[in-house]
């Protein structure tokens, strides 16, 4: 535990020489959107890896957390420290909601729910058009303090650094072990006399309420929010991330998150062909490797 | 009311079409146990198929349905043996994943090569409305109820008589059982999913000449095809022509009364209210625990 949180913080040493030694915008947009989507690869596999749940929902929440921020910032004139925790809390909410389904359906029938619910938040950003700006979303000003793009990356590392140390304490701890035991033997774990009910909804209102924190620092990172950017695409995206990098494991879903979004920005032809790559893959590492590269590594050197 | 029958003969008709995708579903999920999400692409490219069939090589309407049937089973065939085969020997619940990949590689193939622009196939058949009692239907519409109860009927004599139908329904009861009685499971897994394959095309290319194939189509479609499996009970037939006809009759009233917009939202509230209360489906039977 201790090797992989001096590791993270080497890394995160790393990743703060970007925008000094790469010169130009263009590296540090780069990290920002790969920090957002550690974030949110990390946190759906606290429910997916961890826990043994379906969620095809990772991007409604990104979405509630984004529009909250905005909505705040329109309505109320709030600054960013305060939508950064609303952002949270509200997605957080909302996790718990989906939580509740959960508590009684399992596997396809959840992934169901989750694809539903995912649909109905898109429907509601895109159609809602008096309060949510509809298809024309709504703009957001640069923080104070934090209008170059330099800053904001050091303000995006940041949180996402202390994101992961809370995944990382949260795994490492008794909590953890409980997820484990209600993915390997749901019934067993409650035999044995645990709170599978409230172990299962902490874990979604936890996942979805740091997708909202990343909601807040995309929302703000492009300087708005559009319902486009929360389709079932992106949660697509976020799934393809964990199960490439590997599901249950420290590493797994941020390797899988910086290689699934560095690969389309170094092979320009791809990007065209982002969503069509990330389901064929999907598919192939379900088939060769369904542990992913973090399992795969993990089982080599157990040898 | 004096529109109601209007609505009630416009449920039918996107019923009829509910019923056939949901039919499909309902073998390959309820028999199989293999989750497709990626069926309501299925759905989809039986809509492409048809555009290809009768706007671009002119082919009538029944060898156009001919084409869609033969290409969807072929294609059913190469996704059972390349996707699902391969990923049952490990572990069956990352078939939800493989298929929800599988979902999504389709949607933006579809996007890739047909454009983002709604298309509409041609039905050869005459224009303007039938006029049945009150109620007004284009033969397009006839056409489709009168397809899905012949598709129906079909399946139902194939179910009850035929020796897939036997061996289907065997491994629908016991899988173990079946196969010390000498069932070849392995084939009659090819031939439902095949099955169900052409079912969910034949659906698609009905429509695809009322309503417009669109890339991203699919997910609605088998958002409702899981609500009538699972309104239904899975694997049950009889129950997947009932919930089938129920939700489109259902949605063809909400549409009347309260407007377009409230249609798909409330086919939502109902699944998720459905899972949440009886997650077994309204007329399945309680699934054992762990």
């Amino acid at each position: 535990m201790r090797t992989n949180l001096s590791l993270l913080l080497l890394l995160a040493i790393l990743m703060a020489l970007v925008p000094s030694v790469l010169q130009g915008g263009y590296f540090v947009n780069v990290a920002i959107v790969v920090c957002i989507y550690v974030v949110l690869a990390a946190s759906l596999d606290l429910v997916m890896g961890w826990t043994g749940m379906y969620s095809f929902a990772h991007a409604a929440f990104l979405g509630v957390g984004a529009y909250t921020a905005a909505i705040l910032g329109r309505d109320l004139g709030t600054s960013f420290w305060i939508n950064l925790p609303a952002g949270t809390l509200v997605a957080g909410l909302f996790g718990l909601l989906l939580g509740l389904p959960s508590l009684r359906a399992q596997g396809h029938f959840l992934a169901i729910m989750t694809i539903a619910f995912q649909t109905v938040v898109y429907l509601i950003l895109a159609q809602w058009t008096d309060f949510t700006g509809g298809q024309y979303g709504i703009s957001i000003d640069p923080i104070e303090g934090f209008g170059s793009l330099s800053a904001y990356f050091y303000l995006v590392l940041g949180v996402t650094v202390v994101a992961l140390i809370v995944i990382r304490l949260l795994t490492g701890s008794r909590f953890g072990d409980a997820l484990r035991a209600v993915r390997d033997d749901e019934t067993l774990a409650r035999t044995i006399g645990m709170n599978t009910n409230a172990i299962k909804l902490i874990a979604f209102a936890i996942s979805s309420s740091l997708a909202g924190a990343a909601g807040v620092l995309s929302a703000y990172h492009i300087r708005g929010v559009t319902p486009d950017d929360y389709t079932v695409m992106t949660s697509a995206s976020i799934v393809t991330m964990v199960v490439l990098g590997g599901r249950g494991r420290f590493w797994g879903p941020i390797l899988g998150a910086a290689l699934l979004v560095l690969l389309p920005e170094l092979l320009s032809g791809l990007a065209d062909y982002k969503h069509i790559f990330f389901g064929a893959l999907l598919i192939a590492v379900i088939i060769v490797a369904p542990q992913g590269l973090a399992g795969t590594l993990a089982q080599r050197r157990a040898k | 009311m004096a529109l109601l029958p209007q609505f009630l003969a416009n449920g039918v008709v996107i019923g009829s079409s509910y019923v056939l995708v949901a039919l499909g579903l309902t073998l390959i999920f309820g028999i199989l146990k293999i989750v497709n999400f990626a069926h309501g692409e299925f759905y989809v490219l039986g809509g492409y198929l048809a555009v290809l069939g009768s706007q671009l090589l002119g082919f009538p309407p029944l060898p156009a349905l001919v084409l869609v049937i033969v290409c969807m089973a072929a294609f059913g065939w190469g996704v059972e043996r390349f996707i699902f085969l391969p990923i049952g020997k490990h572990d069956p619940t990352n078939v939800i994943i493989a298929s929800f990949g599988l979902s999504i590689l389709l949607q933006n193939v579809f996007l890739k090569v047909a454009g983002p622009e709604p298309m509409i196939a041609k039905s050869g058949l005459p224009a303007g409305a039938i006029r049945l009692g009150s109620v007004f239907l284009t033969s397009e519409r006839i056409a489709i109820v009168a397809a899905a109860a012949v598709t129906v009927t079909v399946l139902l004599v194939v179910l009850r008589f035929t020796w897939v139908g036997l061996s289907l329904r065997a491994l629908s009861e016991n899988a173990t059982v079946a196969r010390i009685s000498g069932i070849n499971v392995r084939r009659v897994a090819v031939v439902t999913f095949m099955i169900g394959s052409s079912l969910a095309g034949l659906s698609g290319a009905l429509m695809s000449s009322v309503f417009m194939v669109q890339p991203g189509g699919g997910v609605l479609v088998v958002m409702k095809a899981f609500i009538v499996v699972v309104m239904a009970g899975m694997g049950s037939i009889e129950g997947a022509i009932v919930a089938g006809l129920g939700l489109g009759v259902v949605e063809a009233l909400v549409t009347g009364y309260l407007g377009s917009e409230m249609r798909d939202i409330i086919g939502f509230l109902i699944v998720i209210a459905v899972l949440a209360v009886r997650p077994q489906g309204l007329f399945g039977l309680k699934t054992e625990r762990s």
